[in-house]
């Protein structure tokens, strides 16, 4: 694979010669070209820190899931992610939360579930990844425990195939990661939304690589495949805590609906 | 003749011992006196004797005169005669249309009453005590002198009102003759127990139902207000009389413009079929209607052959479409906003991916559809209220050229709102595009898109009482609520907030006198440049910081309805239309003009206009009213039909803003939509009153002796006066008696017994 900006720029000069032959090149802005990021507010892929277990299983992994987001979309994101604990003043100024462990952690404190409530309840997401891939044990288990204090009325529950997290962006028809725990992911809803959506297959292993690009995890069983829809699921939860269910909007169904039949 | 009566006093056994008790009392008498005298002369005074005590029994029975003295009363008779203008429709077939020839109703009505050597009525007049009235909408007391000048120009028929009232003053000796066609239009049009008919009614029905040939249509029932995209239904009932076998088209058009046609096959007589149309709006705004059926040939009457009417089209939801140039927050917690209310329908584009990015699976694996240009900025356009420019720039996917459509949509009367980012304002390259002469703010391609200072938004005087940013109603309220609004990071520098724009927020000193929210008009549309992409904040650090997400959604919902110029949110509003609404009355209206920034519009030019039924133009003046920017005016419309008032406002010759209100104008009758006789009401009002129908061909001497008779037999004319005299009581019974001792008194002593 390319190196993400390298290639970023070949491609783009190669869009724009397309483009022009087409006679729908955009414009140089000057000064104010969109990508230039150090005039965007973009998008930060903050992630929780707690007590107890191991909140940082794989600290490479953002700054590619990130590199890959603004390769592939309209999307301007901070190259690394920001570390956040549920109780920082400025965790609403984030609303895309990741939160990613191997362990059983320490139960939060009730300041933190009502913040980590009020935080889901009006419009922030979380995005939960089990780094140890043990169903009922370690950080799953922790993670359950304390979404039900979160939301005691609700339980975690699979999401359908046609749920707009899955057609954010990417028609996704497979779960990626690192290790193939559920062929499927959880989440929990509230009203039309799903703020909180959880992976068991270690989302974070398979998007983290080193300074030299080289991969940190294998993928197993299904390899580069499997990696690269680690890295689709990943940007179409971002996308999906960005556009909400925009993809349910009438206007879409028919298009993704023809293509889904192919 | 006088007769004798005994009023009593005593029973008749005391009577009867009383009397045995007197004539054993004259046997003895006789008997003794029989001794004394000749049997002559004692006969002859016993006799007078047995005839003071004869007299004095027959007073112990009270005995008097009955006196009769009989008088013959002159009836009174109320005549009632019809005036109203179905009276002016032919009396009987094979006459012209509309009454304009030959003999109409009320012709025939004066010609009975006044023809021949002794006219009718002048026999009424003399054989009772007339009183006559002419009515349509009311009771109106007339001369016989005046009757050859009674004309049909009555609005309509309040029939059983009027006899309702007539009854109760006629008195019970009296009787009423109608004279009408029966048409009944007012309140009470059919008999019901409500009516009471108290005297005897004699109707006599002018106008043949034989030969009535009409076609109308009747009971149109249609909406006053109907909502753009959605279906309205036209309720109507077709009614033919004289026309079976017949084949009729109907037409419903809007405008001049044909909407529909059927053909109405009239197979019986008399004909009446219930019919549904419908039509769907595509735009808001009045819509003028109009259903008719051509006249058809022998029709008494053709101007009920069409209707008209006039529908207010509204939009029922808020259209809405947002085109953001990239997902972000912004988008996230508008989306939010606008879906979240029930009262905007929202179509959102958010471009997922630019011409540089690449993906390295097919497009059949992506969710991404193409964004129809043509369809939205050639065609759709026109069907949204508002358009937000969420952090999108035209350039990297279409030609400026698409943005003149933008210019026309909000020049047509849309909103269009630019919210910041770095695509939007100077960044996005509005500089050079048709919008810069759009836009509230003033563009020069040289401002840029700043992040990372921390940005305070402070409401200017405009913004404390405009609309959009009045979150709450307490002035004090919402200016602590605007204090408390989280900081913005990132802002769109440009020139400044253009003249005639409103600057509603600025962000504090360090901007550099850079607007922050502005808002403006273009043509007959509104617009509104908020120059952040940053006031997701304003939700959702709110939340953080324990408060209320609410301002963030209220402010976007305001401005929504703001900028589609929602009734609530114009300067401009005429308040009421009130008064009856009929042809001749006045009709009152009340504007409220206000500022751009929502304040009481003092001293503005307002011009007020009627748009009348036929399209013309009646310019009317507006009058200040003591409480500052209300204003009223009146108007009294000459005749029915549907009305528009418009409104118009300008300060300083700068246009507040514009308001319009449709009202129908419409006798609360129909006099004139359905001329059919109906002898069978008047039938029914004469069997209720004990009175009789009888219809005008045959109003007679007969007829007259006939009603004579019926008022005879339910109140008699003469009345018989008794008076009782005593007889025992009277002077001269007493000299009588004393007559009588007196002459015995005397023989007696001539006869030497005394």
């Amino acid at each position: 694979m390319l190196k993400a900006m390298k290639r970023r720029e070949f491609i783009r000069a190669i869009a724009h010669g397309l483009l022009l032959a087409a006679g729908l090149a955009p414009r140089r802005a000057g000064a104010s070209h969109p990508r230039e990021k150090d005039h965007l507010t973009p998008f930060v892929f903050a992630q929780v820190k707690y007590r107890g277990g191991d909140w940082n299983p794989h600290p490479l992994a953002v700054t590619p899931l990130m590199e890959e987001l603004m390769q592939r979309t309209s999307v301007e994101a901070a190259a690394s992610r920001h570390e956040v604990a549920l109780t920082d003043r400025e965790l609403f100024s984030f609303p895309f939360l990741y939160i990613s462990g191997k362990y059983d952690f320490d139960p939060l404190t009730q300041e933190e579930i009502e913040i980590l409530r009020r935080f889901l309840s009006y419009g922030g997401f979380l995005l939960a990844d089990d780094a140890l891939g043990q169903p009922g044990y370690g950080f799953d288990r922790s993670l359950r425990r304390e979404m039900k204090r979160v939301f005691p009325e609700k339980e975690f529950g699979r999401l359908p195939s046609g749920h707009a997290a899955l057609r954010s962006y990417y028609l996704l028809r497979k779960i990626g990661g690192m290790r193939m725990v559920h062929p499927y992911i959880e989440g929990i809803n509230v009203g039309a939304a799903t703020p909180v959506i959880y992976c068991h297959n270690d989302l974070g292993g398979a998007w983290e690589r080193d300074q030299l690009g080289n991969w940190l995890n294998p993928c197993t069983p299904g390899g580069e495949e499997q990696r690269r829809d680690a890295f689709h699921l990943g940007i179409n939860l971002i996308l999906y805590a960005m556009t909400e269910n925009y993809k349910e909007d009438l206007i879409h169904v028919p298009f993704i609906r023809r293509r889904l039949s192919r | 003749m006088n007769e004798l009566f005994f009023a009593g006093g005593l029973p008749w056994w005391a009577i009867l011992l009383i009397a045995l008790g007197t004539l054993s009392l004259l046997v003895h008498q006789f008997l003794g006196l029989k001794r004394r005298l000749s049997p002559k002369k004692s006969g002859l005074l016993i006799s007078l004797r047995a005839l003071v005590y004869a007299l004095l029994i027959f007073f112990l029975l009270s005995p008097g005169l009955i006196e009769k003295r009989v008088t013959k009363l002159r009836r009174p008779l109320t005549v009632i005669l019809d005036t109203s203008q179905s009276m002016g429709f032919p009396a009987a077939p094979g006459q012209s249309r509309d009454g304009k020839q030959g003999k109409s109703r009320i012709d025939l009505m004066k010609e009975k009453l006044l023809e021949g050597k002794e006219p009718w009525i002048e026999r009424l007049a003399r054989d009772y005590d007339l009183r006559l009235y002419q009515f349509s909408t009311r009771l109106e007391p007339i001369t016989a002198a005046s009757l050859p000048q009674l004309t049909a120009q009555g609005k309509g028929t309040r029939l059983l009102e009027v006899l309702r009232e007539a009854s109760r003053d006629a008195g019970s000796q009296s009787g009423i003759i109608l004279f009408s066609d029966g048409i009944a239009n007012g309140e009470n049009s059919s008999l019901d127990e409500s009516v009471s008919l108290p005297v005897p009614i004699f109707t006599v029905g002018v106008g043949e139902t034989r030969g009535f040939t009409d076609l109308r249509i009747a009971e149109l029932s249609a909406p006053e207000f109907a909502f753009r995209g959605r279906e309205l239904k036209i309720d109507l009932t077709i009614q033919a009389y004289g026309l079976a076998g017949k084949t009729v088209p109907l037409y419903f058009n809007r405008g001049r413009n044909l909407v529909s046609s059927r053909n109405i096959s009239i197979d019986r007589d008399p004909f009446e079929q219930r019919l549904t149309l419908s039509y769907t709006p595509k735009e808001a705004g009045p819509h003028s209607f109009s259903l008719s059926i051509p006249p058809q040939e022998g029709e008494w009457i053709t101007q009920n052959n069409q209707r008209e009417f006039k529908v207010e089209v509204q939009r029922d939801k808020i259209r809405v479409l947002t085109l953001s140039g990239s997902p972000s927050w912004n988008y996230r917690f508008l989306r939010m906003a606008l879906k979240q209310d029930p009262s905007i329908d929202l179509v959102s584009f958010v471009f997922l991916r630019t011409p540089t990015d690449s993906v390295d699976v097919p497009d059949s694996q992506l969710s991404l559809i193409p964004f129809p240009i043509d369809e939205i900025f050639l065609e759709e356009l026109k069907n949204f209220d508002v358009l937000f420019f969420d952090d999108f720039s035209h350039r990297a996917y279409f030609n400026a050229v698409y943005l003149e459509k933008v210019r026309d949509f909000v020049r047509e009367g849309s909103g269009l709102a630019m919210l910041g980012g770095i695509r939007s304002f100077d960044s996005g390259g509005y500089a050079g595009s048709p919008l810069r002469e759009v836009l509230p703010v003033e563009l020069d391609g040289k401002g840029n898109f700043q992040t990372g200072s921390a940005l305070r938004s402070v409401l200017t005087a405009s913004g404390k009482t405009h609309p959009i940013t009045r979150l709450l109603p307490d002035p004090r309220a919402n200016e602590e609520v605007w204090k408390k609004m989280p900081l913005l990071t990132s802002l769109n520098r440009v020139l400044r907030a253009k003249g005639e724009a409103l600057l509603l927020a600025a962000p504090d000193g360090a901007s550099g006198g850079s607007p922050l929210l502005t808002v403006g008009k273009y043509g007959k549309g509104r617009t509104l440049a908020l120059m952040s992409d940053d006031f997701w904040r304003w939700n959702f650090a709110a939340v953080g910081a324990n408060e209320s997400p609410q301002n963030h959604l209220r402010l976007i919902r305001q401005a929504v309805r703001w900028l589609a110029q929602e009734p609530s949110f114009e300067q401009v509003q005429i308040r009421s239309v009130s008064g009856s609404k009929a042809p001749g009355e006045k009709v009152d209206f009340k504007i409220r003009v206000l500022k751009d920034d929502f304040t009481p519009a003092a001293n503005s030019a307002l011009r007020l206009r009627i748009i009348g039924p036929e399209g013309e133009q009646i310019p009317i003046e507006a009058a200040p009213e003591t409480e500052e920017g209300e204003y009223s005016a009146e108007f009294t419309p000459t005749k029915e039909g549907a009305y528009r008032l418009e409104a118009e406002a300008q300060l300083a010759d700068k246009l507040l803003g514009r308001d319009r209100r449709n009202f129908v104008v419409a006798f609360p009758f129909g006099e004139m939509e359905d001329g059919r006789p109906r002898p069978d009401l008047l039938k029914r009002i004469a069997d209720a009153s004990h009175g009789e129908f009888i219809p005008i061909t045959e109003w007679s001497e007969k007829g007259l002796e006939r009603m004579s008779a019926k008022l005879e037999s339910l109140a008699p004319s003469q009345v018989v006066e008794r008076r009782q005299i005593p007889l025992w009581s009277t002077l001269w019974t007493f000299a009588l008696i004393l007559l009588l001792l007196a002459s015995e008194w005397w023989m007696r002593r001539k006869w030497g017994l005394v």
